[in-house]
């Protein structure tokens, strides 16, 4: 087995009376594609809130590279190399789709407010950089066309794959990607699939949430499965598809069965 | 109802910047130079139409009209850049009108001298002011900075030290710059010296734009918590939006103090802030042309309509509930064109 990226340790997390999340212990392998299923409700979004600093887990923790989490600003947690996309589509709408991603290059720059202001050369050639950057990831997830257009204005297709863009945008180690596929038909599924791929050949470690079966089966190196906030199967695609527990998180127990 | 509607769609922003990026560099200079020269000529032109009946035409360009221009283009860094609501925005004019009145009362010190001093001052009250209040959001950041606005203006009503009520008397004027002389009479030399600052902050302001702190900011405005998911130090930058803002609403301060001669707190009431904010708002959040001619209108029309001058406060509401109506994005919004896109040819 490669490195491990990413491993959370027995995260708990409660909301007053709700255990959103209940000891999950889960390890993600740099360079793998980890599918997280599991029926509505079960946890799969807080995990990601979680990790991206959003929320603070009750007990446990969350290790990247070995190195705990906790307490760290969120924007150092992307900027250690965590990015991630969002359920309902949350864009920069009045930027336009380049300036979406040159947001996420702007992470690692080194210079700031003044010497951008004063046009220092370390800050004109970040920005020059930035900007091929953003150019080239959004050559690579295929939407480079649409460069000059305001992010609010993009087809539905197309702003789910800026977000993806945006989130490479920062360099990350892990993308989070939540729900990529919502809404999408059939063709766009297949479009997708191939992205993520090609995500992941490209060096990147890819952490998964779809509800989109087919899709989770044939792209997914792993799949963790997640009910009432705890994680009931971890393995490959395969033999999680056949698991007892697994189905009956889906499908339900049988009343008659005991 | 034809003609509102007219008003409604017409999108004088979007042409202008189109007319702007078709222009070649040299038309763009040309433009530019002749802008500025004429806006340096307006002293000169205090007859027939532009004069103002009320007041002192030369006076009128400089408070309210430039100084106007100058803080609604502060408070547009604040308010239409990162979209943090601030309606204590008059604190920073009175510390920069404060320090111009003590240091120049007390010390030897010029305007010129003072005015780094008091721009610095009001930097670090919006920096102290900001740190703690910049955590909260929306409603409750306007209310803390609208206590913080009443609270400088209260508590220079009670320091016996710096006149309390009385105000501080007898500023000096700035010396002056070669042969240009700054007295009471002519404020041709107020004016230039406004204009001069006008065109600092819009160049500063047209650069950080499309860098990284523009950028950050635009993020932190449209939605704050995925601009922090995407790693922008949201803190810091919303600590710098406030801190520029404070900034150039000081450096105002310095000016006015500078030119009034006397001050007092009764002339930093809440009242200050608001009519910048409907400057900004009016004109069009986020857009510095459309700040500009919003201040420019609501700064100058009372002084050239006597009507508007009786019922001032009357007047700006109204025209703010009618733009709200038609316009709501202000006279000149801010960006919503789009570049045309030109499709990548392979070869």
């Amino acid at each position: 087995m490669s490195k491990v990226l990413l491993e959370l340790k027995d995260l708990t997390i409660k909301f007053g009376g709700v255990t959103a999340l209940n000891g999950v212990n889960l390890k993600i392998h740099e360079g793998e594609i980890l599918a997280l299923i599991g029926p509505n409700g079960a946890g799969k979004t807080t995990v990601f809130n979680v990790v991206t600093g959003v929320y603070q887990p009750t007990s446990g923790e969350v290790l990247l590279h070995g190195k705990s989490l906790k307490g760290v600003k969120r924007f150092n947690i992307t900027k250690m190399g965590i990015a991630r996309t969002f359920q309902n589509i949350r864009l920069f709408g009045d930027m336009t789709a380049l300036e979406n991603v040159i947001t996420g290059t702007d992470v690692h720059k080194k210079s700031g407010l003044l010497g951008g202001l004063f046009g220092l050369p370390r800050a004109r050639r970040e920005e020059q950089a930035g900007r091929d950057k953003a150019h080239q990831i959004l050559e690579f997830i295929g939407i480079d066309e649409y460069s000059d257009r305001l992010a609010r204005n993009l087809p539905y297709g197309v702003q789910r794959r800026l977000e993806i863009a945006r989130a490479l945008g920062t360099e990350p180690k892990l993308i989070m990607l939540d729900e990529p596929a919502a809404g999408f038909n059939p063709a766009e599924k297949v479009e997708l699939a191939k992205t993520i791929k090609k995500i992941r050949d490209a060096g990147y470690t890819v952490l998964l949430i779809e509800h989109d079966m087919s899709l989770i089966m044939g792209i997914s190196d792993r799949v963790a499965v997640l009910d009432f906030g705890q994680k009931i199967a971890d393995d490959l695609p395969t033999v999680v598809q056949n698991d007892q527990r697994v189905i009956e998180a889906y499908l339900g127990v049988p009343s008659d069965a005991s | 109802m034809k003609f509102l509607s007219v008003f409604k769609d017409l999108n004088l922003r979007d042409k202008g910047a189109e007319f702007w990026e078709n222009s070649s560099p040299t038309k763009r200079k040309v433009i530019a130079t002749s802008l500025v020269g004429l806006a340096a000529l307006l002293p000169f032109m205090g007859v027939g139409i532009l004069d103002t009946p009320v007041s002192d035409y030369g006076a009128v360009l400089v408070y309210p009209v430039g100084m106007f221009i100058l803080m609604a283009l502060g408070l547009n860094i604040v308010v239409g850049k990162s979209g943090l609501l601030d309606l204590g925005y008059v604190a920073f004019f009175a510390i920069g009108a404060y320090t111009m009145a003590i240091l120049g009362t007390h010390t030897s010190l010029n305007t010129w001298e003072i005015m780094p001093i008091g721009i610095a001052l009001a930097m670090l009250a919006g920096f102290i002011l900001g740190l703690p209040a910049l955590r909260l959001r929306g409603d409750y950041l306007a209310i803390v900075t609208l206590g913080f606005g009443e609270i400088v203006r209260i508590s220079a009503l009670n320091t016996k030290a710096i006149g309390g009520p009385n105000g501080i008397a007898n500023i000096p004027v700035p010396p002056s710059i070669g042969p240009i002389k700054f007295n009471l009479n002519d404020q041709k030399a107020y004016f230039w010296v406004v204009l001069i600052m006008i065109l600092l902050t819009i160049w500063m302001i047209r650069r950080l734009s499309v860098r990284r702190a523009g950028r950050a900011w635009e993020a932190i405005r449209q939605d704050e918590d995925v601009a922090e998911l995407m790693g922008v130090n949201t803190l810091r930058y919303k600590l710098w939006s406030f801190s520029l803002g404070a900034a150039i609403g000081g450096a105002a301060g310095v000016l006015y103090g500078s030119k009034t001669l006397f001050i007092a707190p009764e002339m930093f009431t809440l009242n200050v802030s608001i009519l910048i904010l409907a400057c900004v708002v009016f004109g069009g959040m986020g857009n510095i042309w459309g700040v500009m001619v919003g201040a420019a209108i609501l700064a100058y029309l009372p002084e050239r309509i006597r009507f508007i001058s009786d019922a001032r406060l009357f007047v700006f509401g109204l025209a703010l509930v009618i733009t709200m109506n038609f316009r709501p994005d202000g006279i000149l919004p801010r960006k919503k064109r789009e570049k045309v896109i030109v499709k990548k040819v392979s070869n």
